[in-house]
């Protein structure tokens, strides 16, 4: 009405295969405050899967805010493709976003919610209408289209902001903690649904979360933060097996930590085995069991060695008859199944 | 962040202060319209003076009305404490079919048209001449003020847990000892809150005070509007003032017992 | 054990029968109050409006006074409303978006009006705006010729007073609604490409109407009833409905015809305060 303007720069209009995000030395202070992101780089490709994994003020919320547009970040660049767009006012780069609690405009119908980023580039009404009512069928909504956001369930709500945030083909979503607020059967179903819309699509998705199961069960690559810093990037396994520090180990699932010489290794508790008399292993150490519990999937048993707790899971029942508190044991693990760690960051 | 929602911030807060300047500005030139020399109000003032102060204690009229407004005030505020907190009281916690509409009948003061109000009760004494003036306009006042407190002990209510009062009487208070050692407490301060606003209220109140008024019982804000209509003299900006600092004093004591509320309730 | 639970029991039952009773007695004083001092004053004004049958209506409908000061009324009224309305907005947006330090010295100025009586407002205003008060002394000193313009007595003063009275009125419930707006709804509209003014215009606008709705409603039935401000800053052509019952009660000493203006007072303000009670004010929506 009052500001229609010529398609604003710096947004694409044309179907392209979704550009690269490219993070380089990314950095993030408030007002001579600490910095609370330091030196992040990483780099998105077309299609992939990527979540920063941290605990809460380990900067990739923040980080995510600076990749949207609503930080400006106090170091560094970020490019998208070959343009540099870290200046760039938020309304004019091309991410989906969706928030925690989904930020649906509650005085607009689903589908005028959908459509609304089609009005922000001053497409015509039809073509509107149109490309929301194709993107609210392909989530399946397009019964829904009349209705109102707060007559919807969580989860078709999360569809609609997912839905909104794709229809101007964007070259990457941006997803902050989005699951955080449902339960575990919700979540793991929005989990997949997510993760085959992606596939589907063929979209790139930065994807920021503090649960490492859900990072595990849905990424290409996971980018662990704490403190400010990127402490490693690599595929799920790469990063529950190869732990680079004592934080990454135990932050990813659950690991024992076994000195070793002047360090110590990690050694993930379902790697452990009771040795029985005469089996012997790469390493192994005397202890005496504290306890054991059986959980349905896994057994999980306590014992005390070297000083300290650890923790031996297995998936076969019958250890769980064979095994009794204070029976003195062997644990052994392979040599692979040690992972040597960094000095702590 | 964009250019224009850098900008705007700037300029709206800007706007909004000039807006406060606005609602502050007969605030703010009262008093010193009150310490002016001359018998004219002046702003600035040429010199300093409190002969407008002075003039004001020294006259017997105006004395007389202060008095009036203080008696008003004051058996207002007592009768509206009263009804309105065994209002409040009786209506805490239950939720029955008529609630809504006793609590809108309880509030309605407040909407009703001031000067229905004043012409109503104007009406009405006339029948009951015995009546002394000051009571007449005492009692007009506390029907406009009740509601004012009624929604403070209300409030004070809410913040009482119903099982202080239960398990009071699971061991064997009577009602009355309930109402000494549990409610009164709870609502010491919501019945502080509405008092002081209610007297602040009736303390201004012109039309009805106008429209029941007489010869020895004029309150200070209908001297004062005779006053304004004929003459704008220090005098009045002095009378100004003072109920300025009062208002004051009164929002400084509101808020302390908001404060006060603020801190864990001694069992 | 069991002698102790029955005594308890024997007194909740006791209780709980004798409770409503209890809670009737505490409603007595406010039922004789308002009994004596709201529903037989206002019988008197039924009774003394209809005491000549409908003569005292006739009278009062037929003259043309009554619809000139109707207009007058409803024309600064609205014009009130439509002032306050926009300072308003502005003023709770400040509000709604101000750093903590700036938000409690808004509330403050915002506040403070409540506290002082509308008479001493007036008479701040009166001396403001007279002839040789402050706001003419400063244009005049800035070189300004005010030649013959009067800031007193006239539709000008009476504007700029009432706005001052209802400013705060018309604040809060914007105010309310505001804050319940998510502030991420204005970033979500950012991130698909809407600038940070047409976020404004589609969201956060569109959401704070039912506020703006609320506000201006009791705004303008508060604006309906005032009196003493045309008195003191208008001219008797600012002469407004709580004036002219006052002139009939006072200056013809017509009290039927002033008990008739009262009933078509209250008629109209029971209309407005209906359609107030059914706008849907903030948290219609809720947050999302």
């Amino acid at each position: 009405m009052l500001m229609r303007r010529a398609i604003p720069e710096g947004i694409a209009t044309e179907r392209t295969a979704g550009r690269r995000l490219e993070l380089i030395g990314v950095c993030k202070r408030y007002e001579s405050g600490p910095e609370v992101v330091k030196d992040v780089s990483f780099a998105l490709e077309p299609g992939e899967f990527l979540t920063l994994l941290g605990p809460s003020g380990s900067g990739k919320t923040t980080t995510l805010m600076m990749v949207a547009g609503f930080e400006l970040p106090s170091a560094g660049a970020i490019r998208v493709g070959d343009v540099d767009v870290s200046t760039l006012s938020a309304d004019r780069r091309n991410f989906g976003v969706v928030f925690q609690g989904y930020a649906l405009f509650p005085h607009m119908t689903v589908q005028e919610n959908v459509a609304f980023a089609m009005r922000m580039r001053n497409r015509p009404r039809a073509e509107c209408t149109r490309r929301a009512r194709e993107m609210l069928d392909k989530v399946g909504l397009a019964d829904f289209a009349d209705r109102k956001p707060r007559a919807l369930s969580g989860g078709q709500q999360q569809r609609v902001a997912l839905a909104r945030a794709l229809v101007f083909e964007p070259d990457a979503l941006l997803l902050d903690e989005p699951l955080g607020a449902l339960d575990r059967r919700l979540r793991e179903a929005m989990q997949i649904e997510i993760k085959e819309l992606q596939k589907r699509i063929g979209i790139s998705i930065l994807f920021v979360t503090h649960d490492q199961d859900e990072a595990m069960m849905m990424s290409d690559r996971i980018a662990v933060m704490n403190k400010g810093r990127i402490v490693q990037i690599g595929s799920p396994a790469e990063v529950y097996q190869h732990p680079h520090s004592a934080f990454i180990a135990s932050f990813l699932g659950e690991t024992n930590l076994i000195p070793r010489g002047d360090g110590s290794v990690s050694v993930r508790p379902e790697r452990i085995r009771f040795l029985k008399p005469g089996e012997s292993a790469d390493h192994s150490i005397d202890g005496t069991v504290i306890d054991g519990t059986f959980l349905g999937r896994q057994v999980r048993f306590n014992v005390s060695a070297l000083d300290r707790r650890i923790v031996v899971s297995t998936a076969d029942p019958a250890v769980y008859a064979r095994v009794a508190p204070g029976d003195s044991v062997q644990l052994g693990w392979n040599a692979e199944d040690a992972q040597t760690l960094a000095a702590e960051d | 962040m964009g250019r224009s929602e850098r900008f705007g911030r700037p300029l709206l807060m800007g706007g909004a202060l000039a807006i406060g300047l606005y609602l502050l500005l007969p605030s703010l030139v009262i008093v010193p319209m009150a310490l002016t020399r001359s018998q004219l109000i002046q702003f600035p003032p040429e010199w300093i003076s409190i002969h407008a102060f002075t003039d004001y204690l020294g006259d017997p009229q105006w004395i007389a009305s202060t008095l009036v407004s203080l008696k008003v005030a004051l058996l207002a505020t007592v009768i509206a404490c009263l009804a309105g907190s065994s209002a409040a009281i009786a209506l805490q916690g239950r939720r029955f079919r008529g609630q809504a509409i006793v609590v809108g009948v309880i509030l309605s003061p407040i909407v009703v048209p001031l000067i229905v109000l004043a012409l109503a009760d104007y009406l009405f004494f006339v029948q009951l001449r015995f009546i002394a003036a000051w009571i007449r306009i005492g009692l007009a006042h506390s029907l406009l003020v009740t509601p004012y407190v009624f929604v403070t002990v209300q409030a004070s209510l809410a913040g009482l847990d119903p099982a202080l009062a239960r398990s009071a009487r699971s061991l064997g208070a009577r009602p009355v000892s309930v109402l000494r050692h549990v409610t009164w407490p709870a609502i010491r301060p919501g019945v502080l809150a509405g008092a002081i606003f209610a007297f602040a209220v009736s303390f201004d109140e012109v039309v009805i005070a106008l429209f029941l008024q007489s010869p020895e019982a004029t309150t200070l804000p209908v001297r004062m509007f005779t006053s304004i209509q004929y003459d704008l003299t220090p005098k009045i900006a002095a009378i100004a003032s003072l109920m300025l600092g009062l208002a004051a004093l009164a929002l400084a004591a509101q808020g302390l017992v908001a404060l006060r509320r603020k801190q864990p309730q001694s069992s | 054990m069991v002698a102790m639970s029955t005594a308890e029991g024997a007194i909740s039952s006791r209780q709980r029968r004798r409770l409503p009773a209890d809670r009737l007695f505490l409603l007595l004083p406010i039922a004789v109050l308002y009994g004596l001092l709201l529903v037989a004053p206002i019988a008197f004004i039924v009774e003394t409006s209809f005491s000549a049958g409908l003569d005292h209506y006739r009278g009062v409908i037929e003259t043309p006074l009554l619809w000139r000061v109707i207009e007058n009324t409803v024309v600064i009224s609205a014009t009130t409303t439509f002032v306050a309305l926009i300072l308003a907005y502005a003023y709770a947006a400040a509000l709604w978006r101000a750093k903590p330090v700036l938000r409690v010295v808004l509330l403050s100025l915002v506040l403070l009006p409540f506290w002082t009586g509308v008479l001493v407002k007036n008479f701040a205003w009166a001396a403001l705006l007279q002839d040789n008060g402050v706001i003419l002394d400063l244009l005049r000193a800035v070189g300004f010729d005010t030649g013959g313009l009067s800031l007193l007595h006239n539709r000008f003063a009476v504007i700029i007073g009432m706005v001052h009275y209802v400013l705060p009125y018309a604040v809060f419930p914007i105010y309310a609604t505001l804050i319940a707006i998510d502030w991420r709804l204005v970033r979500a509209a950012q991130s698909l490409g809407a600038s940070f003014p047409r976020a404004v215009w589609n969201v956060i606008l569109p959401l704070s109407l039912p506020g703006v709705l609320a506000a201006g409603l009791l705004v303008f039935i508060v604006s309906t009833g005032f009196f003493i401000t045309p008195i003191i800053l208008g001219s008797p052509r600012d002469m407004m409905i709580a004036n002219l019952v006052d002139f009939y009660a006072h200056q013809i000493v017509d009290f039927g015809g002033a008990a008739a203006l009262a009933m078509l007072v209250i008629a109209s303000v029971s209309v407005l305060v209906i359609a107030y009670q059914r706008v849907p004010k903030e948290g219609q929506y809720g947050t999302l």
